[in-house]
């Protein structure tokens, strides 16, 4: 381990020529994974390779054929009722069922590499093994290997449990949804009654295309698009600007009492989201307490009168425009308290001597907000700004919370495709699987909110974090 | 003279924009100490104030409200939520920060890419997985939903853990103590604040979350619910005019515990997100 080769590159040369210059054990371990450690005598470890490779093959020939043979048609097998002659029962044939052989080929196929990955380090441990015992070094025995845990690979222990759960909560199911992107995995084709099979690019034409008579998901997805990007910009820069005024306007010399006051903001952000936000929607619910006080102050009437509105009550959360502006609103209500809480950190660190010699200068505090608190603010927390945004676009329960239930739409183009107007792209995909069980749709909106995350993530790192920042106190 | 109107003026702004935060809040504590079950449509305070609200809720569990259950369920979930994922997120963090190793770049990108797919798109592969192992509507379900992916929140851990000097580190190597040693006699101890930072998130998390909850426990036995979804479904439309009352008094006692909780984080919070942004 002395000197290091760096990268794949370095990994797969040493691998080659562990192949070609390794002995005869080394060289049987490519079959039999622990052969070249019972060669050095390193019985407990070649036993445990082997076991774990009996294991793999059983699990492969006794279980992941099965499925993994289906994978390139998802099944084939309809699901039929067949009368039974022994048991005088009607029952099921041996069908297919489609979402099982994509899951558990998934499965197998993460399986499969991780032995893969397993296989070849090992082939390249076997051989430095022999490399050390010719050179006449110590080979570690199996209580030796076991404190490496502790130390050098210590990584390995503390990392083991977390990225297992991470490959088997996110990466698999990500991979699967991704491959549903390209079926036809709909209320049409649900198994176990149905089968679903591969069709290609078709649910990304559909959704990016204007689109037919028939198709209105291109419409929807346009429409709802366009939403998400105003709400993520808006949601993101009130939040962020409100928060530095917040911030400002607390942390001023003439506030009394700054503790209280930030107290009372931090109230309103601390009662989970759940009662907040199902309070608000009640608070401004079509028959609700504002429209109460709206009608008695007159203001109802004066927006009739104006014909701003139809309807006896003002429609805060029910109606195209309204909610829109309503949810940004109550996003603010929301927002500014926790970025406030960030901005007063970063606000404490700014260098007090620029803006003191701002002030000597005769800079207005506008001013001095401007060219200098505001920069730094930007340069502290440029990154997180973007993170923001990106939360943004995957805000769900804002959305949700504000109009699931509240608000209906009345455009019959945007209910064909099982959206709303008030929908963010993520909202929307939520509902097409729960109620619609619209899977393929809903995968490949996810696939596009992914590329679009992805986008700004990138253009952000790249313009925020250029180079590596990481040792810079040590 | 002047100086104290501007002073007074601008206390008066802080005031009145408090009083706009707080208009929801105090309507959620007023409504709930309303004698009248349903919601409060013609004035802003109640009629007639009383308990009975919460001793519905808390006394007479009926099929819908189940309150005491649900704070049970909460509770004990976020409890093991809580142990297993601050461990996973220090775990990561001292991996990533501490220790130099062929993968970590690779590992750290790798998290950044599955950081940016939207949660609720794999949750719907999740919801079927655990489906496969017939998990659903139990709460080891949704503890390892919750629990599971909590390593890729270590950034702020991480950076936390990069501000503590390599030297101490090499100094306590020097002397022979080993790298897990290291890791429990001599970071940890130091990390306190984000120990505390990483504790109460974590433990907030199952308390805050709603989308998990009602995607896993739908089963429609309400005993079995977390708070979030009891009170959700207390606002459905036929419910409402009934429970109004009860969903604020929930509110209230839900968001007393976590309120305190919430103000202690914030201030390690502040110093974890400051810290990890201007040391980058």
């Amino acid at each position: 381990m002395k000197k290091k080769k760096s990268g794949i590159g370095g990994f797969f040369k040493e691998f080659g020529e562990a192949v070609v210059k390794g002995d005869l054990f080394v060289k049987l371990s490519l079959v039999w994974m622990g052969a070249g450690y019972i060669r050095r005598k390193q019985i407990i470890k070649g036993i445990l390779m082997t076991l774990l490779e009996v294991a793999v093959i059983v699990f492969t020939f006794g279980f992941a054929t099965e499925y993994v043979r289906d994978f390139g048609t998802l099944g084939t097998v309809q699901q039929e009722t067949v009368f039974n002659i022994v048991t005088m029962q009607n029952e099921f044939n041996d069908y297919d069922n489609s979402f099982m052989i994509l899951l558990f080929s998934v499965v197998s196929f993460v399986i499969w590499f991780t032995f893969l990955v397993i296989w070849l380090k090992n082939e390249v441990t076997v051989y430095r093994l022999q490399k050390k015992a010719q050179a006449g070094e110590h080979i570690n025995t199996f209580v030796e290997d076991l404190q490496q845990f502790k130390n050098d690979k210590f990584y390995i222990t503390l990392l083991a449990l977390p990225v297992m759960g991470v490959v088997i909560f996110t990466i698999v199911p990500l991979l699967i949804l991704i491959a549903v992107a390209f079926t036809n995995y709909d209320q049409g084709h649900m198994p176990p009654s149905a089968l679903f099979t591969w069709v290609g690019f078709t649910n990304f034409k559909n959704l990016l295309s204007s689109g037919g008579m028939t198709i209105t998901f291109g419409y929807a997805f346009r429409k709802i698009l366009i939403w998400t990007l105003v709400w993520a910009l808006f949601a993101t820069f009130t939040t962020y600007l409100g928060g530095i005024l917040l911030s400002l306007l607390i942390n001023n010399k003439r506030t009394k009492l700054p503790k209280l006051w930030r107290t009372l903001f931090i109230v309103t952000i601390a009662v989970p989201q759940f009662v907040s936000l199902l309070l608000v929607r009640n608070f401004f619910a079509n028959n609700g307490i504002m429209n109460t006080i709206c009608a008695n102050a007159g203001i109802t009437q004066w927006l009739r009168d104006i014909g701003a509105i139809s309807t006896s009550y003002i429609p805060f959360l029910s109606a195209p425009g309204w909610a829109h502006v309503m949810i940004i609103l109550i996003n603010i209500w929301i927002g500014v308290p926790y970025q406030m809480l960030i901005a007063t950190g970063v606000l404490m660190n700014i260098p007090s001597d620029q803006l003191e010699s701002a002030k000597i200068d005769g800079a207005t505090p506008l001013q001095s907000f401007i060219h200098i608190t505001m920069p730094y603010m930007l340069f502290v927390t440029g990154p997180s700004l973007v993170t923001d945004f990106v939360k943004n676009i995957n805000n769900f329960n804002v959305i949700y919370l504000l109009t699931q239930g509240v608000y209906t739409t009345t455009n019959q183009a945007m209910a064909n495709s099982q959206a709303k107007e008030v929908d963010l792209l993520i909202t929307w995909l939520f509902n097409l699987t729960q109620s619609y069980y619209n899977y393929k749709m809903a995968s490949t909106i996810g696939i596009i909110v992914f590329i679009l995350c992805a986008v700004f993530t990138l253009i952000a790192f790249s313009r925020f974090l250029k180079g590596d920042r990481e040792e810079a106190f040590r | 003279m002047k100086r104290f109107i501007k002073t007074l003026l601008h206390n008066l702004l802080l005031a009145f924009l408090a009083f706009i935060w707080l208009v929801p809040i105090v309507w959620l504590v007023v409504t709930s100490f309303s004698a009248y079950t349903g919601m409060n449509t013609s004035t802003f305070f109640p009629k007639e104030w009383s308990l009975v609200n919460y001793k519905n809720l808390l006394f007479s569990a009926d099929s819908v409200a189940q309150f005491p259950n649900w704070f049970k369920n909460t509770f004990i979930i976020a409890c093991v939520v809580c142990v297993i994922s601050t461990a996973f997120v220090l775990m990561v963090a001292y991996a990533t920060s501490c220790m130099r190793f062929p993968a970590r770049k690779p590992l750290m990108n790798a998290a950044v890419i599955v950081n940016l797919f939207p949660g609720v798109l794999s949750m719907i592969a999740v919801y079927f997985i655990l489906k496969t192992l017939n998990l659903t509507n139990t709460h080891l379900g949704l503890i390892l939903v919750y629990s599971a992916g909590s390593g890729l929140g270590y950034l702020i851990a991480k950076g936390f853990f990069d501000t503590i000097p390599n030297s101490l580190r090499e100094a306590a190597y020097l002397d022979g103590a080993s790298e897990a040693t290291i890791f429990w006699k001599v970071v940890i101890p130091m990390s306190r604040p984000i120990i505390v930072y990483t504790v109460i998130s974590s433990f907030l998390s199952p308390w805050m979350d709603f989308v998990y909850a009602k995607l896993l426990l739908n089963s429609g036995i309400s005993s079995q619910w977390t708070v979030a979804i009891g009170l959700y479904n207390m606002l459905d439309k036929s419910l409402i005019n009934t429970y109004f009352g009860q969903f604020c008094a929930g509110g209230v006692l839900v968001s007393i515990p976590i309120s305190v909780l919430f103000v202690i984080m914030q201030k390690f919070y502040v110093e974890g997100i400051t810290g990890g942004a201007v040391k980058g």
